[in-house]
């Protein structure tokens, strides 16, 4: 029977999954990875069965690396940003500290 | 009178300024003028776009005038927002990341037989289609690569009726079909077939019972879409293939492109012999498409492609292996994918359509309500569709297919749903996909709404509607005098 991750683990790979799905550069992208992010792990946190949770963090970390290729990718071709971020950035800007 | 004798004089005491420091030779900076005497020389012809086009001279050495373009400068420009999933969905990162080793490292041939790189590239195919199959619940022999869905729907209708042309010469459709499929039924029907294209009610839905009466001992294939490009309309696909076994011979084909990825699919339990899938409407590359052929019973079809046989040869022609690994990925996401992009894109749905509908009145949905979340076809009455896609610059939206939308004829998709001509007229379509936020939702309602209200205030029609004056019952024909 598989070990079933440490938290630590589980944190480590979570924490890196964000950042690196930040770090695309067209917006829709982005937003996309990081909701998706989010949504995976909040599935494994609520996971209790060893066996499946072993099998998620595995599929996680296989995403992990599709997903650090496709962010520099990402950021090698970005183009321009989008009507909506500015949008925001003129809303945070508004709000102070955001 | 004095004005102009003075700017002339001005003018002309420059130009001799200019010319003598060009004569003495003093050396010349980016932007000063060149002489009076080579004004000839300059002139830029009339056919040229705009002003700002600068024909280089020799003289110039490769030095442009203007500043070179910056990095900085890329982003301070802003694209509009991307609200047209109907059109073309963005290639997914993760299918990009599966496409690439075939687009550099491997790229075999993937029909070589004799060599490792014709292997791998085949393998790759080989687990491509199989990802295929089964997003449609098909067996992996049935699906065919193709160049995309119009390639598929002209392979399929053209090939099962001419295969059959002997027996069979009656083909259905819907009038709401694809430009593709109506298009090849009327090659069809020059070639002497007969085309019954059925009409459908007022929320998009054919007839059941009017589509068996038009059911004829000749007819060789029904060709019905499953998730209309316009309107999102589903139709009964489970129904229709069931009422369809029951009549021997006549193969049913269904144009998913729209579908596939997007709604639970499965050929088998809605007895469907043929099916088009399109790869870049599933966030797949363009290029790619993918036919469904059933083997057992087996549908037999002419080919429009001849060549080396492959794929079964019903199409010819080398696989570009790239595309084909980049559509297997984007059905691989999206069957696993599926029901966390629908919630995604039936919430943002709701929420475009209840703050829209809560905030600006005369607004009507196309089409039946239980459709697609992600196509949202609304006719905003009273405001132009063209003017109102012009005034939002912001947002990339479209009044209809994007095939038809260089026409200004109101879609004739709209009027087969019996939508009054000013009301097709008005008509805008909203493509929400997989990766658009919430945030792009309240963006676009925002400027929907400021945008509608505007042009609704300067319409004399509104004006009217709002006087309590029945348009319809105007006589617009000028009296004669």
């Amino acid at each position: 029977m598989p070990n079933p991750p440490s938290r630590t683990a589980l944190m480590s790979l979570y924490t890196s999954m964000l950042r690196t799905s930040r770090s695309f550069s067209s917006y829709n992208f982005r937003q996309y990875f990081v909701r998706r992010t989010k949504d995976t792990f909040r599935a494994i946190q609520a996971e209790q069965d060893p066996a499946r949770l072993s099998l998620l963090y595995s599929d996680a970390a296989k995403e992990f690396a599709v997903l650090r290729r496709s962010a520099i990718v990402n950021q090698l071709y970005g183009g321009p940003r989008l009507a909506v971020e500015d949008e925001g950035k003129e809303r945070m800007r508004e709000g102070g500290d955001t | 009178m004095l004005s102009r004798l003075s700017r002339n004089a001005v003018q002309s005491a420059a130009i001799k300024n200019s010319a003598t420091r060009c004569v003495a030779g003093t050396s010349r900076l980016f932007v000063q003028p060149s002489g009076a005497d080579r004004a000839s020389i300059v002139d830029v012809p009339s056919s040229y776009p705009d002003d700002n086009h600068f024909a280089p001279q020799a003289d110039m050495l490769g030095f442009k005038l203007d500043m070179p373009q910056r990095e900085g400068k890329l982003t301070e420009k802003t694209r509009p927002i991307y609200l047209d999933m109907q059109a073309t969905t963005p290639v997914d990162p993760r299918v990009l990341d599966a496409m690439l080793p075939y687009l550099t490292d491997q790229y075999g041939n993937p029909h070589s037989r004799t060599h490792a790189y014709g292997w791998e590239a085949e393998k790759a195919v080989e687990n491509a289609r199989k990802h295929v199959a089964d997003l449609i619940g098909a067996d992996t022999k049935d699906i065919i690569f193709t160049s995309g869905a119009t390639e598929t729907n002209n392979m399929s209708i053209k090939g099962v009726a001419r295969f059959h042309k002997e027996k069979k010469r009656h083909i259905i459709t819907t009038q709401t079909e694809h430009k593709c499929v109506l298009d090849s039924c009327r090659k069809l029907g020059e070639e002497g077939f007969d085309i019954t294209y059925l009409p459908v009610q007022t929320n998009g839905l054919i007839d059941l019972q009017a589509l068996e009466a038009a059911i004829r001992p000749d007819t060789s294939v029904v060709s019905i879409m499953t998730v209309n490009n316009e309107t999102g309309v589903i139709q009964p696909i489970k129904e229709i293939g069931a009422m369809l076994r029951k009549h021997r011979g006549v193969y049913f084909h269904t144009d998913a492109a729209q579908a596939a990825g997007k709604i639970p699919l499965d050929v088998n339990e809605m007895n469907i012999d043929l099916m088009s899938i399109s790869g870049h409407k599933l966030y797949g590359p363009k290029g790619i498409g993918a036919a469904y052929v059933r083997r057992r019973p087996r549908v037999r079809l002419e080919p429009i492609i001849s060549g080396g046989g492959q794929e079964r040869g019903l199409r010819s022609g080398t696989l570009p292996a790239a595309l084909a690994v980049g559509l297997g990925e984007a059905a691989r996401i999206a069957r696993q994918e599926m029901a966390r992009d629908h919630a995604h894109i039936q919430k943002l749905s709701n929420r475009l359509i209840k703050s829209i509908d809560s905030q600006v009145a005369n607004v009507v949905r196309n089409g039946d309500v239980n459709g697609y979340p992600g196509c949202v076809n609304l006719s905003f009455a009273y405001v132009e569709g063209e003017s109102l896609l012009m005034a939002l610059k912001e947002i990339a939206l479209s009044s209809g297919s994007a095939c038809t939308s260089a026409s200004l004829e109101p879609s004739y998709v709209l009027r087969a749903l019996g939508a009054a001509e000013d009301m097709a007229h008005s008509s805008l379509r909203f493509g929400i996909g997989r990766f658009t936020t919430e945030a792009e939702i309240d963006f676009v309602v925002k400027h929907i709404i400021g945008t509608v209200t505007k042009l609704r205030d300067m319409s004399p029609l509104w004006e009217m509607v709002q006087e309590g004056i029945d348009i319809n019952s105007i006589d617009w024909s000028q009296a004669q005098h």
